[in-house]
């Protein structure tokens, strides 16, 4: 018997509600009170099946869910679409996902460490601020530029990354991160310490800094950055998923689990390792090409080794593995500190605090990823 | 007829432990031969070598005419080479099905392109390896068969063997080389088990067999020819009837009286 | 360049060395006996500093005046709280991972790195800020014509290098050297002829951890200011000089130390534009050594069983 197709409909409604009530909370106290009660909500849930059921709904009508998250997102931008900071902070999220995603590809398939995904990031950032400063390149090809220039500059460090042993790669990854914030912050050519402005993003001749007046629709202009940043990671989101459920994906989570074994069966270990460095980086340059548009001010201080360890605590956090649980754990790690001011200073300690706790008590972390399914909601042909 | 396979004077050093010394070892197409020794004599090491997975120090390996010392893992797989290992290597996190299509790889398109966009395309393979995989497992266990779809975790070992096995047939290889496949399992299970083999290997003409058992009486049934390791060197060949008469054999198993 | 100059290099070179190569002890220790790398060991250097910056404020607060008194004070404790800490990472942190994938330990590890550095900086008054650190040592200095050696250096150095014999020595010379290096070679059997694993890997941390404090203290003394982040560079070049040097390999880590301090104090005198690159120079020489031998110049000791 087919699942129903409510309880992913029902779920992604909750979950749009959730999150308009959470963004619109402005007292502690309220915020408190959300976080418990979502706890409980999700506590009840399982304890009466429902968790189930909204876990094969979901996988049986990916599509509708699809559909259905994005609308979501939608509801809730328009809905605060005056509100400056509740969309600067929905964009930031959008763009934590996608670098995430990156390094999903890279550590949760692959299985190759990276430390230095905030400094990929800012390589994204910094392309889109000299490009657009200097050059006439139109702002839309400057976000697969600002992906291209942070794979070309971490192809570098590919040598020390095939290495079979985790560790060299953490640690050339981790000296690459500091040196990339120490360089610029030594020399002025990419403003120093003080940082660099980046120029606004603009599409069909609306430029993105302006706000927005349609009819009698006006909002601010960060709506237009909200969506550029979910159309992004809609195709980051779509490559992902599709890249997990392919023979590509197949191989990387082969080489991840038993390298002597995928040799003997053919696998090029250093060819997947290079596809799934490189790619990962690639998106983290692109999130990070539109993420300079988007703060229209860059500085070193914004890509530090702490920074990229978050990226990397988001994806330990959210489910290694699972682009889903990428999603709520970004979500999560940008708008807490927002709501918990007090959080702000604690941000890392708490973080880290947080993944090693996972990691004793939980290592597949909050939404554990699934068996890979072809195409889901299909079913095999059976033998004869 | 030359054999399929011909390794001469392999040798084969780790520091100062000779593993390999000298080893000649050959296998006719369609043959299935036993490689047989007490603990640390060589065996895993000598199919080590054959798949490239240790470089020998010295010595040749031959096969189907093609010179292929010292190649990578990845070139004598896709010269028709499969293996299994002595301790169960799976990926355990992953299905029956995925774990059996990492020894499908030469026969799978992995293009971007292909595996991205051309859905269609990508969907037919599956069904069509899905469908060769079922049958594969079928013969070994109907009852696993039906759980190709669930993680490779959850299996008892008997199953992950033949799980195994299943992987290192799927990509019709010409040569399979089986490290101790019934290890851990009772007679009744081992005998089920060489039984499978036999059925695939009449279904796949001309398969070639190398098994490193310590069941004689498996290496006795199944195998037409056998070879004798004990430190590192060769020390007797031939049937098994006449391995077993034979003294050195005697002696590296049971000691010198 | 006058001989002044390159005296200080030298100086500094030898210095760095030092402290590189005592945190590489203990990387490679760590790695030695439990295949696992700690992330954290730099933080733990930081901590260590801070906790000798902390007791040395307590002394003063209790009226205790002699320098001497104060500098052993404030290095035992030091080394003796770090030691507490190594063995409690190990035990309710490295031990319990020991059956997981290797990478958890790593990501642990680093996760309780970052722990340790915010808790520095969080917990101590206006801890963003550098603190200096007090002069204990002797403040006179030797002079050779235009040579200048000072005393405090001097000291620092042949305290360090006591130190790294020290470690070898119980490495070494003594049972529970002995004890250590077994289960470095093999756990299992090492268990099975009677040594206490666990106990072991506790010291092995204690040691370690105490070994960095030492050279936490050290860093304090010779540059009189501590930062919180002082930990992470420290990290990640003692932590290269263990690899360069071959992981488990002692004598390997103390050269890897010396190797890569000479490599950054031949950069920082030959650099014109030293000071500012002195970190983006020595994080690039670092990168590309591991990009051409990334084993290590000494081989790094694996097995894994086909």
């Amino acid at each position: 018997m087919a699942a129903a197709r409510l309880p992913a409909l029902v779920f992604a409604a909750a979950m749009t509600a959730y999150g308009l009530l959470f963004l619109a909370a402005e007292r502690e106290r309220a915020v408190g009170a959300l976080i418990v009660a979502g706890a409980a909500a999700v506590a009840l849930a399982a304890r009466f099946g429902l968790l189930g059921k909204v876990r094969t709904s979901i996988a049986a009508h990916e599509g509708t869910f699809d559909a259905a998250a994005i609308a979501g997102v939608l509801v809730v931008a328009l809905w605060f679409h005056e509100e400056h900071f509740v969309l600067l902070m929905m964009t930031t999220a959008l763009l934590l996902m996608t670098a995430a995603l990156g390094l999903t590809v890279q550590f949760g398939y692959a299985g190759v460490v990276n430390f230095a995904g905030a400094a990929f990031l800012g390589i994204g950032c910094y392309t889109a601020a000299v490009l657009t400063k200097y050059t006439p390149v139109p702002p839309l090809l400057i976000l697969p530029l600002g992906g291209a220039a942070a794979a070309l500059i971490g192809s570098i460090l590919i040598f020390p990354v095939l290495r079979t042993r985790g560790h060299y790669a953490a640690l050339v990854t981790i000296a690459f991160g500091i040196l990339f914030k120490t360089f610029i912050e030594v020399n002025d050519v990419l403003g120093g310490p003080q940082g660099m402005s980046v120029g606004p993003f603009a599409l069909a001749g609306h430029s993105f800094n302006d706000p927005i007046r349609i009819g009698g629709f006006e909002a601010s202009f960060y709506f237009a950055y909200v969506l550029a940043a979910l159309a992004l990671l809609v195709l980051a989101f779509a490559l992902v998923r599709r890249l997990e459920r392919s023979w590509i994906g197949l191989s990387l989570d082969a080489i991840r689990l038993d390298e002597v074994a995928s040799a003997c069966y053919g696998l090029d270990i250093a060819r997947w390792k290079v596809f799934a460095f490189t790619l990962g980086n690639f998106l983290a340059g692109c999130a990070g090409a539109l993420y300079g548009h988007v703060l229209g001010f860059i500085a070193p201080n914004n890509f530090t080794f702490g920074d990229s360890l978050v990226l990397v605590s988001i994806i330990l956090l959210g489910g290694i593995g699972n682009p889903w649980g990428v999603v709520a754990a970004a979500a999560f790690v940008v708008i807490l500190p927002e709501k918990f001011q007090v959080i702000q200073e604690y941000r890392f300690a708490l973080y880290a605090s947080l993944v090693i706790l996972v990691l004793l008590f939980r290592p597949v972390g909050l939404l554990p990823r699934a068996l890979r399914d072809y195409f889901p909601g299909r079913r095999h042909e059976t033998a004869p | 007829m030359s054999p399929l396979l011909a390794c001469r004077a392999l040798t084969c050093r780790f520091g100062g432990v000779v593993a390999l010394d000298r080893v000649d070892f050959s296998a006719r197409e369609g043959e299935i031969v036993g490689l047989i020794g007490p603990n640390g004599s060589g065996k895993t090491t000598l199919f080590n070598v054959i798949t490239g997975i240790y470089r020998p120090r010295d010595g040749s390996v031959t096969f189907a005419g093609a010179d292929v010392t010292g190649a990578r893992p990845q070139a004598i797989y896709r010269a028709g080479i499969t293996r299994t290992f002595q301790r169960s290597r799976m990926c355990l996190p992953l299905s029956v099905f995925d774990n059996i299509m990492v020894g499908n790889h030469k026969r799978l398109s992995h293009g971007l392109v292909f595996n991205l966009l051309r859905r269609s395309a990508f969907a037919a393979e599956l069904a069509r390896s899905f469908v060769e995989a079922r049958e594969l497992l079928n013969i070994f266990s109907p009852r696993l068969a039906e759980r190709i779809d669930e993680p490779v975790a959850g299996l008892p070992m008997i199953d992950r063997r033949r799980i195994e096995i299943c992987r290192a047939l799927i990509s019709r290889p010409r040569l399979i080389l089986l490290d101790e496949p019934s290890a851990g399992m009772t007679h009744e299970e081992t005998r089920e088990l060489m039984d499978d083999i036999l059925v695939v290997r009449e279904r796949m003409a001309g398969l070639t067999i190398v098994i490193i058992e310590h069941e004689m009486g498996v290496i006795e049934r199944i195998t037409q020819h056998c070879v004798v390791l004990n430190y590192g060197r060769k020390i007797s060949e031939g049937t098994f009837a006449a391995i077993a008469r034979d003294r050195n054999v005697q002696e590296a198993y049971l000691g010198v009286a | 360049m006058d001989i002044t100059l390159i005296g200080q290099h030298v100086m500094n070179g030898l210095m760095l060395g030092v402290m590189y190569g005592l945190v590489a002890v203990g990387f490679t220790l760590f790695f030695g006996v439990l295949d696992v790398i700690k992330f954290s060991h730099g933080d733990v250097l930081t901590v260590g500093a801070f906790t000798a910056l902390a007791t040395y404020l307590a002394l003063k607060a209790m009226q205790v005046a002699s320098p001497w008194l104060q500098l052993v004070a404030i290095s035992l404790v030091a080394m003796l709280a770090m030691a507490l800490l190594g063995a409690a990472i190990a035990k309710y942190l490295v031990l319990p991972l020991r059956t997981a994938p290797a990478l958890n330990t790593l990501l642990i590890t680093l996760m309780l790195g970052t722990v340790l550095r915010e808790g520095v900086r969080l917990i101590f008054p206006d801890g963003s800020n550098p603190k200096p650190f007090p002069r204990l040592l002797p403040g006179d200095a030797f002079t050779w014509g235009a040579f200048t050696l000072r005393v405090d250096t001097l000291i620092l150095l042949v305290a360090g290098v006591a130190m790294i014999v020290g470690v070898h020595l119980v490495i070494n010379r003594t049972k529970l050297g002995l004890a250590i290096r077994a289960v470095a070679q093999d756990g299992e059997t090492a268990m099975i002829m009677g040594i206490n694993f666990t106990a072991v890997v506790l010291t092995t941390f204690a040691i370690g951890s105490g070994v960095a404090a030492f050279a936490g203290v050290m860093n304090g003394l010779y540059y009189n200011e501590i930062n919180f982040g002082m930990g992470l560079l420290l990290g990640v070049f003692g932590f290269s000089a263990a690899v360069v040097g071959g992981l488990g390999n002692i004598y390997g880590a103390i050269l890897g130390g010396f190797l890569f301090a000479g490599l950054q104090t031949i950069g920082a005198a030959a650099l014109p534009f030293a000071s500012a690159y002195k970190d983006v120079f020595a994080l690039a020489v670092l990168i590309a050594i591991m990009a051409w031998r990334p084993t290590g110049l000494i081989a790094e000791k694996t097995s894994e069983r086909v």
